[in-house]
Formats: C-alpha cells, structure tokens, sequence
C-alpha cells in the first residue's frame, strides 16, 4: 500500500505526538511507596507519618505534577519489611520509597531497594550504619545518631557546664548507640560518665535504677535513650528519688526525638527542667512552619508532632526534586544527591556524599518549664 | 488390611511426589520477588511446623520455645560464618546440631513436667535465649544486629552453576529441605517410633508398663523437632541477610504453634497448610490496609471455631462425605 508524502508526514506526526503525549503523562505522575509501620509496638510511627504524607500531598496535588502514594505496613522488623519493600518494588513500581522509621526494618530494606534502583528517603531512623557506608540509593534527612550525641554531649558540657553525666538507655540498636556517642564525646571533652546503665525494654519498674543512679554522687545530666512509655517511668522514677530538677534535685534529664509529643504532660511535673531535642520546633516563626501548623490544625483538629512533620518533609523534599527536573527513579535519586538547600519545616537539607542530611538545624532543643510548655533554646 | 496400609502408603509416596513437582512449578508461576519471598518464608514456616508438631501433636510435649531453637540455629551457622570463617554447610550442620542439643537440654529438665508446667519451662528457655542473644552483644552484636549475612554460596554442577542469591533456587533449597524434613518426620511417625510416640502421649503410665522409657523417647522428640527448627534458622540468616535477636522473641513460637493448631495438631500434613495459610493469609489481605489484621485475626478465629481439628481435619471430613456420596451414588445406580 503506498501512502502519500503528506500523509506519511502526518502519520508519522500524529504517532510523534502520541508517544510525546504518553512520556509526558507518565512524568507528570510520581508514585512514591511509603513503608511504614502501621501494626505492632511501632505503629504509632506509621500512623502519625501518614498524617503527614496526605497533608503534603493534598497540598502538591491540587496543582502542577501529580503524586500518588501507596503504603504498606512494614512493621518495624525486618522481613515484614523486606516482604512490604518487595511487594512495593514488584507490584506499585514505585519512582520513590519513604520510610522507614526504625533502624533494623531500613538496614534490612536498603539492599532490596538498592538493587531494585529505586531510592530511599529516610527519616525515622538513626542508626549510623544507615549512611555509613551506606549505599547511593538511600538518604536520611534526619542527623544520624553520632550526629546527635555528639551535638547533645558538646552542648550539655559547653552551655549547661555539665561536668558529669549518668547514661541509661534501651538494649537496642539505637540506644547503645547514642549512649556510647554521648559517653566518648562528653569524656573527650573532660567530663565524666558516672555510671552506665543499659535495661531491657520488658523493664517495667524503674525504682532500682533510680536508687543506683541517686548512689552515683554528684550528677549534672542524665542522658535517656528511650521510647516513650520506659521514657515516662523513668523521669518519674528520678524524680521520686530526687535526682532530677522536677523532684527537687540538680540534675538535669537529657533526652532525644524518640519521645512523641505530649511527653511533658504525660509525665507532668517530674519533667520540669527536662531538655530535649525535637526534630520539629512549633515555636519557629518561618511563614512555612506556621502554614504548616495551620494546616495541619484544620485537617486533623489537633497539634502537629515531629512524625507528621518529617512525613511532610519527606513529600515536599521530593516535590521540590521533581520540580527541578526529577521524573524516575535515577533521576529523582540524582536529584536528591544534588541537594544543597532545601528547606523543610523541620529545618534545612543538605545531603553529603554519603547521602547524609548534615543541616543541624533540624533538631531543635527544648526545656520544659514549669507549667509544661517548652521553651525553645535556640542552640542550633 | 495388608493391602489397605500398602494402599495408603502408596498415596503418601504419591502425595510427596505431587508435592515435589508442586515445589518445581511454584517459581515458575510466581516470577516477581515479592511472591518468591513469600514462597521461601512459606518453606520456613512449614520446617518450623513440621518440627514443632512432631513434639506437640506426636510426642505430647506442648512446647512453647520453638523459637529459642530456631533463634539458635540462625545464629549459631552465622556466627561460625562470620567470625570463624566456616563454609555454609559445615556451619548449617552446626546449627543444626546446637538447635537438637538444646532442644535435648531442655527436654532433659523438662522431661518430668507434663502440659501446663512443660509449656512454662520451654516458654522460659525461650525467654532465657531470647535475653541470652539480646544481651551477650560481644558475641551476638544484640540489639546491634548482624547485617550483611550472605545467602548459601553457589553450587557448582558440571556446566551448571546454581546461585542462591536467585529467588528461585533459594526456594528450591528451601523447599527441598523443607520435603526432605517432611519425608523424615513422615517415616518416624509410621515406624514404631511414632507409635511409642503417640503412646507416650496417650498414656504415660500404661506406656511405662509396657517397656517403654518415656524420658528417652521425649528426649529423643525433643532433639528432633527442635533440630528441623534449627536447620530453618540457618536458612532465615542467609534468606533476609539480617541478624536481629527481635526475630526470635517469644511471639514467634505463638504463631508457629497457630500455624500447627490451624493446620491440624498430629497431623504432618496439617501444619503444612497450617503454614502456608498464615504466611500468605496476610500478605493476601495487604490490599485492604488496615482492616488487613483485623480480617486476618478473625479468620483464625473462625477456623478455630468451626474447625476445631484445623485444616486436615476439615479436608478428611470433606474427602469423607464426598466419597459417601460418591458410594451411595453408586449404589442407587445398581439395578
């Protein structure tokens, strides 16, 4: 069959066109896979990082590229990870995966996810091994564990003059972990560690810690590494004893991001003086954090906490790659290894070559004053 | 009645191979690595029933630290990889044999404890080991983790290379060994073995007075079923590639001991179908988000209810009207 010249030509245009029409549809839409956990001890992470992910895409979708998002519950452990990882990769062939939260579940997803070639925004976890080595697919936008103590531990020495310290912390991953950062930081820097005391998470009763931790001698700060409900017996516990600042005592309690918001109030006045570093400050005065809590208010009835903020963070952080170009998985990969200055409402990412965020800005210290609100220190 | 046990004896080899070629066509209709994960954790869980159910539906022995000997052997193999250098298969041994000698340890004390007193001390060695792995972190790593832990090396055939980083021949290893456990367990509990077995469990005393030394024969359970656990250990550590003492707390023998119950307690087959339901039951009902753990608790419960001998019963049950049916069809068509 012959065509005309001009007819070809056409045909040939219109076939163009088509394939044109088709890439950029296909750019115009940027699936993300979200792993979170959304059942077991760890859950409350996912429901609070979910909060934050519908916020962000409400906001980026009623305009411009489309983002679409799929969860699955990866349970903060390490096969239902890999199982959820594989089943994003394989079945949602997702351009990003977000998550997740703690450090065994994202060590043991990085390799699934590495090979696949589909990068890894991190936010969550703080292990030092999810960045060193590492691997270039995935990112942290969150300082990592040394990264804190060591801040904690210059900060606690040079600004409260602390000359001595008590570490008590979780038998976990994370807990050894910052606790021995803090440790050699804070002895480095002339101070002394009083005494070292690791629990399990099945330890209910903090009476005897408290009792050996009051044996110690004169103790200026005690770092805690713990989730919440072992966090809130053990400030109670101190305070009891009189160590602490909210039982009367000297000492001032240290702790870290793991404790949710509404710690305070939960604890109440055993945690007067308290520090602490939160990953989101709602005191900032910056226009997007102030959106940021507006809109939160209006779409869920309450307050913001560091887990909706950093899930919001994770969104845009990806918005603003794909607005600079990013349209698949390599690209939006490369896109986030070349950023220098985004800013996020839990503060500023710039990622190293180990993909690392090295911004400070987005821990903020806070000081629990007596009638429990937070008093922001301003020292980063 | 010669003729009827070499008749079902031939349906048991029959059933095995169907299982065999089954194995071979799983890979082949599920080719994406999420669903080849699910099939290699199927394997594991189905070892881990198997093993469990020896001791609990044969022996009588309700044993609540399978987790501690599957713990004991992931960590045991991968510990004399990683920091003696020993290849895979001597390593797998190992971890096998520490599972069995643990498993016989701990029957030794326990052997003199009978149901709710036996489940207490197994659940406390599981509890011991679980403490045990998360606390000796200058051998364990605990809460640290081991990570990068290799799958099986490859072997070498003439032309023919097999790699078990490949899904599929993961599962093939896997599953194998998974059958191989299934065909051993099978050929004890058909032998006077079982026999003794299951009258130790029916009857410990008249069991006695026939000759039969109980405190040997748990023993000898005991090291058995935990060792099949140990062996799927070996296997989990170079499945995931890591090592956390949280993947062997005590939950995990509850929902290994569900897996037998759903299946069929005394029934090999039964905690087969037990563990494959509840590895894929739940992955299955991902697409329903949150509901997915509520759908899924209330499907345990619902066949727990219904079908109080589990998954075998129900299939027997099933097999059994369907030939009275059968037989009485054939009678009405007589003239």
């Amino acid at each position: 069959m012959r065509i005309l010249p001009v007819a070809r030509l056409f045909f040939v245009s219109v076939l163009l066109a088509a394939a044109g029409s088709s890439t950029a549809l296909a750019a115009d839409m940027i699936k993300i896979g979200a792993l979170f956990p959304m059942s077991g001890p760890g859950s409350y992470f996912g429901v609070q990082d979910k909060q934050g992910v519908e916020l962000a895409l409400e906001a980026l979708n009623k305009s411009g590229t489309k983002f679409e998002i799929q969860y699955e519950d990866s349970a903060c452990s390490p096969l239902p990870a890999t199982q959820a990882a594989k089943r994003l990769i394989d079945q949602y062939k997702p351009d990003v995966v977000i998550g997740e939260e703690c450090s065994d579940a994202t060590l043991a997803v990085m390799p699934v996810l590495a090979q696949a070639k589909v990068p890894l925004l991190n936010a969550g976890s703080s292990s030092i091994k999810i960045t060193e080595p590492g691997n270039p697919w995935t990112f942290r936008i969150m300082p990592n564990e040394v990264m804190q103590g060591m801040d904690i531990a210059t900060n606690a020495y040079k600004r409260l003059n602390a000359k001595s310290a008590v570490l008590l912390y979780e038998n976990t991953n994370a807990g050894i972990g910052n606790a021995k950062v803090f440790g050699d930081t804070f002895t480095k820097l002339g101070g002394t560690i009083l005494a070292d005391i690791g629990f399990g998470r099945d330890v209910n009763d903090f009476t005897s810690i408290a009792t050996r931790v009051t044996g110690a001698g004169k103790i200026d700060v005690i770092p805690t590494y713990t989730l919440e409900g072992q966090g809130l017996k053990i400030t109670q516990a101190l305070a009891q004893a009189g160590v602490t600042k909210g039982g009367g005592g000297g000492a001032i309690q240290l702790g870290t991001i793991w404790l949710p918001f509404g710690f305070e109030q939960k604890a109440g006045k055993a945690a007067v003086g308290y520090i602490r570093i939160v990953q989101f400050d709602p005191t900032d005065q910056r226009d997007q954090v102030k959106n940021f809590i507006q809109a939160f208010k209006t779409k869920y009835s309450q307050d913001p906490t560091h887990l909706n903020a950093h899930a919001y963070d994770q969104i845009m952080l990806i918005a603003d790659v794909v607005k600079r170009g990013a349209k698949d998985a390599q690209s939006i990969r490369d896109g986030l290894a070349a950023t220098k200055d985004f800013s996020g409402v839990t503060g500023s990412v710039a990622f190293d070559e180990h993909n690392q965020n090295i911004k400070m800005d987005t821990i903020h210290y806070m000081e629990t004053l007596p009638d429990l609100s937070w008093k922001a220190l301003g020292w980063n | 009645m010669s003729d009827a046990y070499s008749a079902a004896g031939r349906a048991r080899w029959w059933g095995i191979l169907a299982a065999a070629c089954v194995i071979a066509v799983l890979p082949l209709v599920f080719r994406d690595s999420y669903w080849r994960t699910n099939l290699i954790v199927c394997a594991l869980n189905v070892m881990l029933a198997i093993g469990l159910d020896f001791v609990v539906g044969y022996a009588g022995q309700l044993n609540l630290g399978q987790s501690a000997f599957y713990g004991i052997g992931a960590y045991v193999s991968t510990l004399l990889i990683m920091r003696l250098g020993l290849p895979f298969w001597p390593a797998f041994v190992c971890g096998v044999v520490a599972s069995a000698l643990s498993g016989m340890v701990l029957s030794l004390f326990a052997v003199r404890l009978r149901g709710h007193y036996l489940a207490i001390a197994s659940l406390g060695f599981a509890v011991i080991t679980y403490q045990v792995l998360l606390n000796w972190i200058s051998l364990t790593q605990g809460p640290l983790g081991i990570y990068g832990i290799a799958p099986p090396p490859p072997v070498g055939l003439p032309g023919w290379q097999i790699d078990f980083t490949d899904l599929a021949n993961l599962f093939y290893l896997v599953a194998g060994f998974a059958l191989l456990s299934y065909v051993l367990l099978d050929q004890l509990v058909r032998s006077p073995i079982g026999e003794t077995l299951t009258a130790i469990r029916e009857d410990e005393v008249s069991a006695a007075s026939l000759g039969i030394n109980a405190r040997l024969w748990k023993v000898f359970a005991f090291a058995v079923g935990t060792a099949v656990a140990g062996g799927a250990g070996c296997f989990y550590a170079g499945f995931v590639g890591t090592l956390v003492p949280d993947a062997f707390f005590i939950t995990e023998s509850f929902n290994i001991l569900a897996m037998v119950i759903v299946g069929g307690m005394g029934t090999l087959s039964g905690p087969v179908f037990g563990a494959i339901l509840l590895t894929v039951l739940p992955e299955f009902l991902r697409g329903i988000g949150d509901l997915r753990l509520i759908v899924y608790g209330l499907a345990l419960t619902l066949v727990v209810l219904f079908m109080p001998g589990g998954i075998a019963q129900a299939l027997r049950l099933a097999r059994d009207r369907l030939m009275r049916a059968s037989s009485r069809q054939t009678a009405g068509a007589k003239p």
